[in-house]
């Protein structure tokens, strides 16, 4: 059955020869919540913007709702909604006219757009701010009145680049229970994100990709149980002084006295090493290390989550930047004419 | 595209150095003034002209870093991914600049009115002047989007604004005649597309309807528009794309 989304062998190379997409293939089902991860400079923007119809493909194909991407686009754009990872609203106009402007940009007339607009206001709390200035709005607000933008013409399919980057953790949780609100209406919902707690609770399916290629996808269930083992980090004294040497020893050890263990990854402190039943490892591990004088000095288990998926495939931990550029932008108020 | 104006002060503080000009650079040089061009009549009534379309001018420049804002700031994306249609998000862009640019020239020319400029051709006249100056802000907005475009920059656009500001304005006859300028001038002067439209414009205010003036300026404004108009317009799809 084709998906809402369908995107098969897509390639995207830019002008100066950097390919930002180099084969990707997936497909996501209609009224799925669907998680798009990857470390910065994944291809996950890119993405986005060919299936918005901002940017145009090299090669391979890709559809939503069934239309082209490039010969149906115009069709694509009435029944999407897209939040770009800044924020846009216009400073100068009140939410209520930002919604209004956004209403006639979608070609929506007369008093279904006054309806529509009361509706959203209501839906993102904005109701007793709707009359203020956008300006005046904190960033909290700000992305609510955004997303609200993004749902006056009762999209289909809503494309969330970073929707809560930057902001605080009440209007994160704001901005996710709306998003798992206009979910169970039956909106199909494509994201992309850093914060893999919220991704592991709401996304039914998602997709990792490092380097321009998906390197995992699946249910989040099923990804961390293909990890199959508790991680053990371990953090060791001094393993920054003497470079890598620590690491390199510790590897070894792990290698020879160690059958269970699955994969080792570097981290930040030291290793992440997966294996089955990690807890009984743990004292095995503190013994062995102690004979061969590695020193630790931190140990902590747990059972997989979706970091550990996302370190499994991508190599690196995912990074929140709790202050974006993009959000230092909103909050010093960009005037527009 | 419907985009509101609410920005007051924006409008007020661009004309702060027209109005400057007006009032204070007139008096300044109110005995000079017959000397260096207007002859019998006064010299705030001469550089009207030039006092209005510099403030075109300098209006137009502010196009383009308002797209470089819209770029910067996700906006133009964001209405990108609407179906709202391609040129009409760049014309809207050019309306509002043009709107911007007659409700700056009509607050001029008021004033000048209250200072004793009473034009030759009447309220008529006015309208004239008014539609020549929207006419040549569109133009020239269009060397500033298309810098804007380009160079996605809006420092460059400001800079480059600000360099060409000056010379073009000093070397046509917006302030002064051409009598008055030294030779190399002149002729570097009757090159300059800004002294054909200030000509225009003033024929309007102080002669009456001059058409082969006029209809000179507008070639060459149309000439203008064409060139900076169509870079925009390719440029812009090349961003849209």
């Amino acid at each position: 059955m084709p998906g809402i989304i369908d995107v098969s062998q897509l390639v995207k190379t830019y002008g100066d020869g950097t390919k930002a997409v180099k084969g990707i293939t997936f497909s996501v089902n209609e009224g799925e919540f669907f998680g798009f991860l990857g470390p910065n400079g994944a291809g996950k923007s890119t993405t986005i913007k060919i299936l918005t119809t901002l940017l145009q493909k090299t090669s391979g194909s890709a559809s939503v709702a069934g239309l082209n991407v490039d010969s149906d686009a115009a069709k694509i754009r009435k029944i999407i909604g897209v939040q770009n990872q800044d924020t846009v609203v216009d400073e100068d106009l009140t939410g209520r006219e930002n919604l209004v402007l956004q209403g006639q940009l979608q070609q929506m007339h007369g008093p279904a757009i006054k309806e529509r607009v009361d509706d959203l206001l209501k839906i993102v709390d904005l109701t007793d701010a709707a009359d203020k200035r956008a300006g005046f709005y904190s960033g909290g607000m700000k992305k609510r009145l955004d997303l609200a933008t993004t749902l006056v013409h009762n999209p289909k399919i809503l494309f969330l680049d970073e929707p809560t980057t930057g902001l605080d953790p009440q209007s994160r949780a704001a901005i996710w229970a709306y998003l798992k609100q206009l979910n169970e209406q039956g909106i199909t919902i494509f994201i992309t994100t850093q914060y893999l707690e919220e991704v592991d609770r709401l996304c039914r399916r998602l997709a990792i990709v490092d380097l321009g290629e998906i390197v995992a996808q699946g249910t989040p269930g099923d990804l961390k149980q293909e990890i199959g083992a508790d991680s053990i980090s371990l953090g060791f004294e001094n393993s920054s002084m003497n470079g890598g040497d620590t690491k390199i020893k510790a590897r070894q050890v792990l290698e020879q006295k160690f059958d269970g263990v699955s994969n080792v990854v570097d981290s930040d402190v030291g290793l992440t090493v997966y294996a089955k039943n990690g807890s009984y490892m743990v004292p095995e591990l503190v013994r062995a290390f102690d004979e061969a004088h590695i020193r630790l000095s931190t140990i902590g288990v747990s059972s997989p989550t979706l970091d550990d998926v996302f370190l499994k495939h991508t190599g690196k931990r995912i990074r929140v930047e709790e202050v974006s550029s993009a959000n230092s932008r909103g909050m010093f108020g960009r005037r527009r004419r | 595209m419907k985009k509101l104006v609410r920005n007051p002060i924006l409008v007020f503080f661009s004309l702060f150095q027209p109005i400057i000009f007006l009032l204070l650079f007139t008096q300044l040089f109110s005995n000079l003034g017959r000397f260096i061009g207007s002859g019998t009549l006064s010299y705030t009534t001469f550089a009207t002209a030039g006092i209005v379309l510099q403030n075109a001018f300098s209006s137009a420049f502010q196009s383009g870093t308002a797209v470089v804002d819209d770029i910067k700031s996700g906006f133009l994306a964001k209405m990108l991914a609407t179906p709202v249609n391609r040129s009409a998000i760049l014309f809207g862009r050019l309306l509002s600049d043009v709107f911007r640019v007659v409700a700056q020239t009509i607050i001029i020319l008021v004033l000048a009115f209250a200072l004793g400029v009473y034009p030759a051709t009447g309220f008529i006249g006015y309208l004239l002047v008014i539609f020549t100056v929207a006419f040549f802000g569109l133009a020239w907005s269009g060397i500033s989007l298309a810098l804007g475009l380009k160079t996605k920059s809006a420092e460059t656009v400001f800079g480059i604004a600000g360099a060409l500001t000056f010379p073009l304005l000093f070397m046509s006859t917006a302030l002064v005649s051409q009598g008055f300028m030294p030779s190399w001038m002149q002729t570097v002067s009757s090159y300059n597309p800004i002294s054909y439209a200030v000509n225009a414009i003033r024929v309007l205010i102080i002669t009456g309807y001059d058409w082969s003036t006029i209809l000179q300026a507008y070639g060459v404004i149309a000439g203008i528009g064409v060139v900076t108009l169509g870079a925009t317009l390719y440029l812009f799809r090349k961003v849209v794309s």
